[in-house]
């Protein structure tokens, strides 16, 4: 029941909007309040629950089109736990950092709201049709989003988005409803271990669930949608765009690539941890040559996200938690470098790197974050993604040795554009006279950027925080691949 | 032949129907300044009907008449909802319309007559049976296309589509004949008794005769040319009804002569449903990228979608028998209230792409349902659309034909093709700033009513598609 509630509030939020009068403040509040109460519940579920979600708990399930098997199944398992937490604290995270968000407010909340309701559906949805349903959902509010609020190349970015995204999600349906029929239900744990599916039909039925969710992530081929969206949506929603939105295409590899077929993934596993090995490598050499503060940091989102491939695709309970955390982290300091270059831009009026500079002296506390952020992007120990990454690359290396090796150099390269970017943008002197007058960060926008540093911190020091709450379910995925 | 209640009560919505479509008629005649009266006889008519054919399927009504020609049963009776529902909001749409013109009764009474003959359509188990039906379907809604005599296109659409269709029903009579001349028989059963394994070159001809008589009605390329002229000149209120209502009967009835006249030669009418399927899904989406008038694009667009529907057609084989015929009673109730709700929205907004620029600014209730029918044609969950495509899909999976995984395929790319189209409309509703001078269409709140109460069908068709797929499965066909 708690589960179907967490989804109805984002919903009920979103027609709330609808009621309110238009004063952006009122709005703004009214949506923090909203967004609140699914983080509330999260946590409840964490403290009360969370040592037991091995797996799926919190159930409910309504019969939806019987003749089908095909029900209304939410649940809550190890696998999903920590990117509904994330769901809920960025989507609030959102809310607050809506400062660009200046018209038309309550549509714009309805949408995220909306967003956030099909993105906790993913994490919950314990039946093939409903995990796509959900996966649908986000698809219109963020085009709207994006093609509404975003910049003066809004319009291109956000039917680019939609075209790519749904080719990728169409080709998945026909692979889900191609499991779905031949086995009889698409109850997510009715088809555990493939469902009585022989191998060639698994490895038929995987290779358009793969395409799919690769789109989504997106994984380096099938990436060219991504820049232009990241860079012309407002700093709200490249919060949610950048540290939810590929975790469905991660988690659906997760979550239903791995267990539901695990003889019809063996033969892709390598390509999968191959295309991973690409996204850092590339995803590095790229961000080296962004002149744009925003698409530097939006390459090194799509490159962190490799390793959550390569963990994945390693099969072992090493990587595959690696991954599951990497997600979680992945979202925390790409939502952070993302809000505090939109704090950057809205002071000082530029985004370009080389236009940039000294900023520290001016902006400490925003400064200082952006490092810490950076250094967490850079797999730095004590902070959340360096136990994500070494893991990710641990378990890679195992399965794979030259991917891991590869991956390793990775995180080097990536430590060579962040630390440049930084010498740039915060350190040196001050590069014009007018950023003499540029202010720090407000409270408001503190209220937005300390919870997702003070997170990165505290994950960092405590893993096992979020480690233990998914060991048992990565243990039965694991379990599911070696033994298929 | 004795003519006993049974009787009676299995034609109870067309008997319901005729008797509106007199009334109607005559109150015309004789009260002709009192549009609203005939508009609320022929509202009630539709609502009646469709009340008759519930009844009827609640109670499990099934039974045959007139010699095994006429067939009561829940695949019918489902169809005929289809077409009486509909028909209540073309009624709706077509009240203010026709009121200018002064001939309201004529054009109301036009619609019922339409509902009459597709409904008889789908209970005809003879192929002459079949053949005036259809014929009753069709020749009314000729009249419809060309009802708007202010306007130069509606005559050219409805002098287009009366050639056409003549031609078309003259190619379907030649296929039955031949059919009739090879089985000696009209009847399904048992022309089910020759056509089947190897068929002869004559039986042959007759067949993809029919099936290409067919293709005309139900706008499958390459034989759709008549339909953006047509559904361009008609009468909005007309082109939503003939886009949803009497295609959906003659999918029904093409359903019926292949499943329970032909079985045996399905190896032969999957593959041309296969080939047919993939040039009318293309040609549709192909078309309907270069329009720039909501109308034509809306017309292209029906021809995709018949397209899809055409799919499960071919996956009508092996196990995927029942899929299939679900798929396209889901499909043709999916959009029926998605695209009736779709070509509605031009009485209000207007027909040309750039009429939609801000209409979220200035009428945002409008464009989000606009947005809603757009999303639905789409395919996107959990709107109708998305019901009938995924049944499709379904079929294809089980059929384990590998031209059916080809035209699967196509499938999923189409539906990826059609998206700059409609998303086009959504981009100029919320994106753009609103045209200096709004046009405002003519339509009133009856139009307006209809409208939101296909966008909430649409948005909830997701809580009725267990049911539907239950009545589907039962639908007494197989």
């Amino acid at each position: 029941m708690i589960t179907t509630i967490t989804l109805i509030i984002p919903l009920l939020g979103a027609i709330l909007m609808f009621f309110l009068p238009d004063d952006v403040r009122l709005v703004r509040y009214a949506a923090m309040a909203v967004a609140a109460v699914p983080l509330v519940l999260a946590l409840y579920i964490y403290f009360a629950y969370g040592s037991d979600l091995g797996a799926a708990s919190l159930t409910q399930e309504l019969d939806w089109i019987p003749s089908l098997d095909i029900g209304y199944r939410v649940g809550l398992d190890g696998l999903g736990f920590g990117m509904f937490f994330l769901t809920a604290l960025l989507t609030l995270i959102a809310t607050v950092a809506s400062w660009d968000i200046r018209e038309n407010a309550r549509q714009y909340f309805a949408m995220l709201f909306l967003a956030e309701l099909g993105m906790l559906g993913v994490f919950a949805a314990q039946d093939l049709i409903l995990f796509y349903v959900f996966f649908e959902i986000t698809l219109i509010p963020m085009y709207l989003m994006v093609g509404i609020w975003g910049d003066e190349n809004r319009k291109a970015s956000a039917i680019k988005f939609f075209i790519y995204t749904f080719l990728g999600s169409t080709t998945m349906l026909a692979g889900f409803l191609a499991l779905g029929v031949l086995a009889g239900t698409f109850s997510i744990e009715g088809l555990n271990a493939g469902g009585g599916l022989g191998r060639t039909a698994q490895i038929a039925i995987a290779a358009p669930i793969l395409f799919g969710l690769l789109v989504k992530v997106p994984a380096v081929p099938l990436h060219s949608w991504l820049l232009d969206v990241y860079v012309s949506s407002p700093t709200s929603t490249n919060v949610v765009l950048s540290g939810i939105l590929p975790k469905l295409g991660t988690y659906g590899l997760i979550k239903i690539a791995l267990p539901l077929l695990p003889q019809g993934v063996e033969p892709y596993l390598p390509i999968v941890a191959a295309l991973g090995v690409v996204n850092i490598i590339y995803g590095a050499f790229v961000a080296f040559l962004q002149p744009d503060l925003k698409a530097l940091v939006a390459y090194s989102s799509i490159g962190t996200l490799g390793f959550i491939l390569l963990g994945a695709a390693s099969g072992n309970a090493v990587g595959v938690n690696g991954a599951v955390l990497q997600q979680v982290t992945h979202g925390l300091y790409s939502a952070l470098l993302f809000v505090l270059v939109g704090v950057i831009a809205s002071r000082t009026g530029t985004r370009q790197i080389s236009e940039l500079g000294g900023l520290a002296a001016r902006m400490p506390w925003a400064g200082g974050l952006l490092a810490l952020g950076a250094l967490a992007a850079m797999g730095l120990p004590g902070l959340a993604v360096f136990v994500s990454e070494f893991m990710s690359i641990m378990g890679g290396y195992t399965a794979f040795p030259l991917a891991g090796i590869f991956a390793s150099l990775g995180i080097i390269l990536s430590a060579m554009y962040l630390l440049y970017m930084l010498s740039r943008v915060i350190f040196g002197p001050i590069e014009r006279p007018a950023y003499k007058e540029v202010t720090d960060a407000d409270s408001m926008e503190m209220a937005a950027i300390v919870p997702l540093a003070a997170l990165l911190v505290l994950f960092g020091i405590l893993p096992g925080i979020l480690i233990g709450v998914q060991q048992p379910a990565v243990e039965a995925v694991v379990t599911v691949l070696g033994g298929g | 032949m004795a003519y006993t209640g049974e009787t009676f009560l299995g034609l109870l919505p067309e008997l319901i129907a005729t008797g509106f479509l007199i009334t109607v008629l005559m109150v015309g005649v004789f009260a002709e300044r009192s549009v609203g009266l005939v508009a609320a006889l022929a509202a009630l008519g539709a609502l009646a009907t469709f009340a008759g054919a519930a009844v009827l399927l609640a109670i499990g009504f099934s039974g045959e008449f007139f010699g095994g020609g006429y067939v009561v049963d829940g695949f019918a009776l489902y169809f005929k909802l289809i077409v009486s529902g509909s028909a209540f909001f073309a009624v709706l749409a077509a009240a203010r319309w026709s009121g200018g013109t002064g001939d309201a009764a004529e054009y109301l009474m036009l619609i019922l007559s339409v509902v009459v003959g597709a409904m008889l359509l789908v209970s005809m188990r003879d192929l002459f049976g079949i053949f005036l039906a259809l014929e009753l379907a069709t020749i009314p809604s000729y009249a419809m296309v060309a009802f708007d005599r202010n306007r130069r296109e509606s005559a050219e659409g409805g002098m287009k589509y009366l050639i056409t269709g003549v031609i078309a029903s003259s190619i379907l009579l030649y296929g039955m004949v031949l059919i009739y001349g090879v089985a000696g028989s009209a009847q399904l059963s048992d022309i089910a008794q020759t056509f089947s394994g190897q068929l002869t070159p004559v039986a042959l001809i007759g067949l993809v005769l029919l099936i290409s008589g067919f293709a005309f009605k139900v706008s499958a390329a390459p034989f759709h040319f008549w339909t953006p002229d047509a559904y361009q000149g008609a009468p909005t209120s007309a082109a939503a009804f003939l886009s949803v209502a009497p295609k959906a009967a003659t999918f029904g009835v093409l359903l019926r002569i292949f499943l329970e006249g032909m079985p045996g030669a399905a190896a032969t009418w999957t593959v041309v449903m296969a080939f047919l399927a993939i040039v009318t899904m293309f040609v549709g989406n192909l078309f309907a990228l270069r329009q720039r008038n909501v109308r034509r694009m809306l017309a292209y667009s029906s021809v995709a979608h018949s397209g899809y529907i055409l799919a499960a057609f071919a996956a009508l084989q092996g196990q995927a028998v029942p899929t299939a015929v679900q798929a396209v009673l889901i499909y043709s109730a999916a959009y029926a209230v998605m695209n009736m709700g779709a070509f509605l929205v031009i009485d209000l907004a207007g027909e040309e792409g750039k009429g939609y620029n801000g209409l979220f600014r200035t009428r945002p209730g409008l464009a989000i349902s606009m947005g809603v029918f757009m999303t639905a044609l789409v395919g996107l969950p959990p709107l109708s659309g998305f019901f009938g495509k995924a049944w499709v899909l379904l079929a294809g999976a089980q059929s384990g034909s590998g031209l059916v995984y080809v035209v699967v395929g196509a499938v999923v790319v189409n539906s990826v093709l059609s998206v700059p189209y409609y998303f086009g409309i959504i981009r100029n509703m919320f994106f753009e700033e609103p045209a200096g001078v709004v046009e405002q269409g003519e339509g009133g709140f009856a139009v307006e009513f209809s409208v939101y109460a296909l966008a909430a069908a649409t948005v909830l068709f997701a809580l009725f598609v267990g049911p539907l797929a239950a009545l589907a499965r039962a639908s007494g066909l197989l």
